[in-house]
């Protein structure tokens, strides 16, 4: 019995620490933002606090704001939802996990027009920004992190 | 019919008698020195009988005592050594030498996953990026519009850069 345990010990502690991470569901937050230069800008939203300097550098805009989101828990990567506003819809459509992230199918819609369409894999550390139209003085952009 | 050396170890030993022990001493040649070496083999025989004889031990009973005492020492020290072997086998793997024992091997296995990792390659960054596989705007609405990717790999952001697609008024940033 001593014996037995003392090969039974090393052998569990080697197949706990070999065993792969359990996966925790994790959290999209998809966005439609509209960016604007403004003479005196609201403070970003904290969705978005992580990727404001690479905005503002990217889009050269001082002002962001949602105009539509939505946060979706993945727990097969199977999932589809939708992030509106009054006149932009964003279909997503999740096709599948991998190690580094998910495999989505985005689809930008102006009420019923199907504006872009586009495949990506969303990476768990590298959010997503797709520059959309041109919306009176500012640009409508639609954001996919990884929370 | 006796033979003459067994008539003279009788003899010897004085057991001839009568008759016999005339007729013996009668043939022998030179009796004197017959009955001298008769009294030598005495001497010798007492001598012997003297020396070598069996002691006879005066005190039997403590010598049993003794002899009793060694025996169940002896066998005591057997037991004892045999128990204490029996012990040793089954102490050997205490609790304690168990832990020590998974400690030891859940020490080893991180070292060599340690050096394992640190022999891999290390995965590329592009696998850490989110990247855009396909993308297509609709010809009719947007016929001039272009996509182009960008990733700012210093912040980790994909960016799908769109132009030339139909710009709208502003009341369609409403939310």
């Amino acid at each position: 019995m001593g014996r037995l345990s003392a090969y039974l010990i090393p052998v569990i502690a080697l197949i706990i620490c070999a065993a792969p991470e359990v996966k925790a569901a994790e959290t999209v937050w998809s966005g439609l933002v509209i960016a604007e230069n403004v003479a005196q800008p609201q403070r970003i939203p904290p969705e978005l606090t992580r990727i404001e300097g690479s905005l503002k550098r990217f889009f050269g805009y001082n002002q962001f704001q949602v105009i539509g989101q939505s946060q979706k828990t993945l727990k097969t990567g199977q999932e589809d939802w939708l992030a509106t506003s009054k006149f932009f819809g964003l279909h997503v459509d999740a096709r599948g996990e991998s190690e580094a992230g998910y495999v989505l199918n985005l689809k930008l819609y102006k009420e019923k027009e199907l504006l872009l369409e586009t495949d990506a894999k969303l990476s768990k550390r590298s959010p997503l920004v797709i520059k959309g139209p041109q919306i009176g003085s500012g640009q409508l952009l639609l954001v996919l992190v990884v929370q | 019919m006796k033979t003459f050396e067994e008539k003279w170890t009788a003899w010897l030993d004085g057991q001839l008698t009568g008759r016999e022990l005339s007729e013996f001493e009668a043939s022998l040649p030179d009796k004197a020195a017959a009955e001298a070496e008769k009294a030598e083999a005495k001497q010798l025989g007492e001598l012997l009988k003297r020396e070598l004889g069996a002691r006879s031990l005066t005190n039997e009973e403590f010598f049993s005592h003794q002899l009793r005492e060694r025996i169940e020492q002896e066998t005591g020290e057997g037991s004892r050594a045999s128990a204490g072997r029996r012990r040793k086998n089954s102490s050997w793997w205490t609790i304690p030498r168990l832990l020590w024992a998974g400690t030891v091997s859940l020490a080893l296995f991180l070292v060599c996953m340690v050096l394992v990792m640190q022999n891999e390659k290390p995965a590329e960054e592009s696998q850490y990026l989110t990247q855009i596989l396909n993308a297509r705007v609709d010809p009719v609405i947007s016929p001039n519009a272009t996509v182009s990717i960008f990733e700012v790999k210093q912040d980790r952001v994909t960016v799908l850069w769109t132009e030339g697609l139909q710009s709208l008024p502003a009341d369609y940033a409403a939310k």
